[in-house]
């Protein structure tokens, strides 16, 4: 077979002529260096690697409840805050009594609320008595105070292409703060959806936001409407309901059947929703849980060697060109435990979702709960952990990258 | 001999003050009582000029040496024979190479993970496949292709391969069109399935994969003879594949009067390389074309991810170094050559090599350090080449099995028409796609996500500028119309009722892409393989195309051109004439010294 394009002779001098072409190509294009192109840019302005912040207010919602208005810090050359949306967190990197750890706090201000020159973000934090973070917190947290924070992450938001417009939002507590920011963002007019939130408290006193979202339901009637579910045993206020977020109590307010569940609050919330939802055998679909941070207490998980429990194990870090040493208890993360050592290792959800904090074990086993295991398949065969959601269970050997 | 020097650095603080100190011949920088990097000293240099360079090494740095001391301690401090750049395909398979001749390598990559593109991520209860489609020149364990090759015989990795059970099905939707085919892989049965759907094609179609095969052949030839290629055999035994690479696939297809039907079947994967028929030159889509009928595609049980895994655990184990969430800022250079790197985490890192899996426009833009270092002619190189395409990708978990949604093939080509001029200029708006290749995954791999649900993922092209006016703000509001276009184009293709199932959904743009891999305006393949930019002219001009001795490209803007097959075997090839120059330096060190000695 022969193959002529335009003809024998000539096709075999096009091809004598490819060098010459290219290099004459070459060496009549313009020598202009490109800058940084724009979907780096982009890229840079949504997910920047970190936001340098600082406390500009401080409210007490609550008498255990703060809300810190954070904006970007003069000093730093900010371009402003990232865009985010309704749901999202920020994972402050923040130091504690000189230990440097990581915090996902939802976002309780809207996402329009971050855009422009006076943008702001707001989270609003419970205070836990014997939390690590929250009392120092309340101890030295001021206005002016800097805190440094990831750009806005999690995936715990409304997707219009995937969810039903109708919301139901399950909360509980302090979960009540992605809510907040999105029913501003409904109300803003920027999100064309309604929320219908059953908020359960354990006490009157303890309803954060309470008067705000009167507002908001007047403002928006009909997309937004807040029912406050209370636990204790004498309920004052009107309209609200006494118990737990019930089966009962849900198909009461809500349409089941056409809405999209959003589950937000503190772990114990979780396990009772969970139960109540189950009731209804909705499409997997239609149900959306925030991750819900470290377990209280891992010995009670399912599947926990409980005979380690009281131990504490060698952990060996290699972290970029260190290698060290450092003590791992068994009821503990390993990721914390290289926070106690003041490692500062990477890491952004704390719920063993994002992978943010992914590591190579090299050596010993660990338990991981099978709910709170977000690795890839082909991680779990290569021996990658995410740390923060793994316990020691003998001695350990990680590879650590260091952090961004 | 040298004496002992010692400076305060211009990057002193107070906590630790940079001592820095000449021993030995190497400059030596203290903090506290340990000596946390050494830099050899060229005696032919001042003593001023290292001192100044190691200076200038930290300043370029000034937010590290506020960190607390255990940060500081983690900079990488030793020298090695080559640095990769970046862990994509090109930079793993580079890193494996050298490793495996016994190279002291360092891949160092920005994201978190390895792979660049071919990685997966998980959303609830699906773990998604991030780019691969079907990855070229794996072929059987029998008869295997060069990749397979490259991985099993060369590093020892045995991946679950699974072969993908079609070519791909090409529906295209405009009015008045009325094709829709699917095709099977092997030269025979493809041969024979198009003359089918376009009767009276065979005899041209034949032509043309007998084209396609010299194509393929020519290319292993030149690669056997290790870019030595000798002429009586080119213009003997390859005189098409000579007459041909000066041409678009449009030029060849008109010289083999292949008819209009059986050109659109022939021509469906023009979306794996890029650029439109009449700018895409033939001899990279005809032999990506005639591997794919002939060692058919494959893809890892565990998606992307375990591929780039096995290397980098290969890599480890050859003693080489990966270190992640680490972005290279500078490659340094001096007198023309390659002599380091400083990465964002404040290491400095003595090296004489450099691969880089990251562009040539990004490095002699943005990295290669001082500027000065940077011959013209490189600038010029950049921008005489056509930047590729960046994408869109839906990525949906779906509560409904591929069998439910009546979807029986794996891999689809849904274009509104096969006039790949206008279909590539849509890819410059942001009005509804035309054009999607799309995959669905559990075709291949039956138990990829939970028993009841599957996986479907919908890409289309992009020119990246169309998205550059995007705010912040809009974002999320434009890639969710661009995908919702996308979800309506397939179920109006298809007749399959995604949209109502979709449980899980993620939306990748040139933003994401640009996000995860530092890629160039988030573009997924290389410079575009025109006729005057194609394979043979890169391959031909290898020598002149290299403007700092020590720096090499692999990946998908390397001389192969892209694609994840394309970009293995560009690392290993790079790699190799990377260890061969290795091995001439050192020699010629050795001769140096042994006449310094006389």
């Amino acid at each position: 077979m022969k193959v002529n394009v335009k003809g024998h002779i000539r096709d075999l001098l096009a091809f004598r002529g490819l060098v010459p072409r290219r290099k004459k190509r070459i060496a009549k294009s313009s020598a202009e260096p490109v800058g940084l192109d724009p979907m780096n840019k982009l890229a840079q302005q949504l997910h920047p690697d970190s936001q340098h912040l600082v406390i500009a207010e401080i409210r007490d919602e609550t008498k255990t409840t703060r809300t810190f208005k954070l904006v970007a810090d003069p000093d730093f050359d900010a371009r402003g805050l990232a865009y985010f949306r309704a749901g999202q967190v920020l994972s402050l990197k923040v130091e504690a009594n000189s230990v440097r750890i990581t915090r996902p706090y939802s976002i309780s201000s809207a996402p329009f609320e971050a855009l422009g020159v006076d943008g702001f973000y707001e989270i609003t934090v419970r205070k836990e008595p014997d939390g690590f973070l929250t009392p120092y917190m309340w101890d030295h947290w001021k206005v002016g105070t800097k805190i440094r924070s990831s750009g806005p992450c999690g995936f715990f938001y409304y997707e219009p292409m995937r969810d039903a417009s109708q919301i139901v939002g399950l909360a509980g507590g302090s979960g009540i703060t992605p809510f907040r920011s999105l029913a501003r963002e409904i109300v803003h007019g920027d999100l064309d959806a309604a929320l219908l939130l059953l908020y359960g408290s354990s006490d009157e006193d303890d309803i954060v936001f309470y008067d705000e979202f009167k507002e908001l339901e007047q403002k928006a009637p009909g997309r937004i409407q807040v029912v406050h579910v209370l636990s204790c045993a004498e309920v004052s206020l009107e309209g609200c309901e006494q118990g737990f977020i019930t089966a009962d109590t849900i198909r009461k307010y809500a349409d089941v059947d056409n809405s999209s569940f959003f589950v937000c609050g503190p772990q114990a919330m979780y396990e009772f929703v969970e139960k109540e939802l189950a009731k209804f055998d909705l499409p997997s679909r239609r149900i959306r849980r925030e991750v819900c941070g470290e377990v209280k207490d891992i010995t009670q998980s399912p599947g926990f060697p409980r005979e380690v429990a009281d131990q504490t194990f060698r952990l060996q870090v290699h972290i970029g060109g260190l290698t060290t040493e450092v003590p791992a208890r068994a009821t503990e993360t390993v990721l914390v435990a290289m926070e106690r050592a003041n490692l500062a290792p990477p890491s952004q959800c704390r719920s063993g979702e994002c992978g943010f904090c992914r590591s190579l074990l090299t050596h010993g086993e660990v338990y991981i709960r099978p709910e709170s295991d977000g690795r890839r398949a082909a991680d779990k065969r290569f021996g990658y952990i995410h740390p923060c959601s793994s316990y020691p269970t003998t001695d350990l050997e990680v590879t650590v990258p260091r952090d961004v | 001999m040298w004496g002992h020097v010692s400076l305060r650095g211009s990057g002193a603080t107070k906590q630790s003050p940079p001592l820095l100190a000449i021993e030995d011949g190497r400059l030596l920088r203290y903090t506290r009582n340990d000596i946390i990097r050494s830099l050899p000293i060229d005696k032919t240099d001042s003593i001023l000029y290292n001192v100044a360079q190691f200076v200038l090494f930290r300043s370029g740095h000034p937010k590290e040496e506020t960190m607390a001391e255990t940060t500081t301690q983690r900079h990488l401090n030793k020298a090695y024979d080559c640095v990769v750049i970046g862990a994509g395909n090109g930079g793993l398979s580079a890193a494996a190479q050298l490793a495996a001749k016994g190279a002291r390598v360092l891949l160092l990559e920005q994201h978190s993970l390895p792979g660049g593109f071919a990685t997966s991520f998980v959303r609830g209860r699906f773990e998604f496949e991030a780019a691969l489609h079907a990855f070229c020149d794996i072929g059987s364990p029998t008869f295997k292709g060069a990749v397979r090759t490259f991985l099993e015989d060369e590093l020892g990795i045995y991946l679950d391969w699974v072969e993908i059970p079609e070519a791909y099905r090409l529906i295209l939707t405009d009015p008045g069109e009325d094709l829709d085919v699917t095709m099977p892989y092997g030269v025979h049965d493809f041969i024979t399935a198009i003359e089918k759907a376009a009767p009276g094609s065979r005899e041209s179609v034949t032509n043309y994969v007998n084209l396609c095969k010299e194509v393929l052949e020519a290319i292993t030839y030149i690669g056997q003879s290790k870019g030595h290629p000798n002429r009586s055999v080119l213009t003997k035994q390859y005189a098409n594949f000579l007459k041909t690479c000066p041409y678009t696939m449009d030029q060849v297809a008109d010289a083999l009067k292949i008819p209009e039907r059986a050109r659109k079947i022939l021509h469906a994967q023009w979306t794996y390389l890029g650029p439109p028929t009449s700018r895409l030159n033939f001899t990279v889509y005809g032999a990506m074309f005639y591997l794919f009928l002939i060692t058919s595609a494959y893809i890892p049980r565990q998606r992307s991810h375990e591929f780039a895994l096995a290397l980098d655990a290969r890599i480890r184990e050859l003693g080489g170094h990966v270190e992640y969430n680490t972005r290279v800022e500078k490659v340094l250079a001096r007198n023309g050559r390659v002599v380091g790197v400083a990465t964002s985490k404040g290491d400095q890192i003595e090296t004489g090599h450099v691969i880089s899996n990251a562009s040539p426009t990004l490095v002699y833009n943005h990295l290669v350090s001082p500027k000065t270092e940077v011959p013209e002619i490189a600038l010029r190189q950049c921008n005489a080449r056509v930047n590729g395409v960046s994408s869109v990708v839906v990525y949906l978990g779906l509560d409904a099995t591929l069998e439910e949604l009546g979807l029986h093939e794996y891999s689809y080509f849904v274009y509104a028409n096969m006039n790949t001029d206008e279909m590539y200029e849509t890819c410059k708006t942001l009005d509804a796609p035309k054009i999607q290749a799309v995959l669905c995954l559990n075709n291949a791999l039956p138990d990829c996500s939970p028993p009841g649900t599957s996986i479907v993922s919908i890409t289309t092209l992009y020119r990246p500028e169309v998205w550059k006016n995007v705010a912040p703000q809009d974002y999320v509001r434009v890639k969710n119309k661009v995908a919702s276009d996308l979800i309506a184009h397939f179920e109006q293709a298809t007749g399959a009722p995604i949209r109502e199932h979709i449980e899980e959904f993620e939306v990748a743009t040139p933003q994401t892409f640009a996000r995860y891999t530092g890629s160039y305006n988030g573009i997924i393949y290389g410079y575009e393989p025109e006729p005057w930019d194609s394979l043979m002219p890169r391959m031909m001009m290898m020598q002149d195309d290299k403007h700092l001795d020590g720096l090499e490209f692999c990946g998908g803007f390397g001389f192969r051109c892209h694609g994840y097959s394309s970009s293995v075997k560009s690392g290993q090839t790079i790699a190799l004439i990377t260890w061969r120059d290795m091995l001439a330096l050192s020699e010629a060190n050795v001769m140096e010294k042994g006449e310094v000695q006389q």
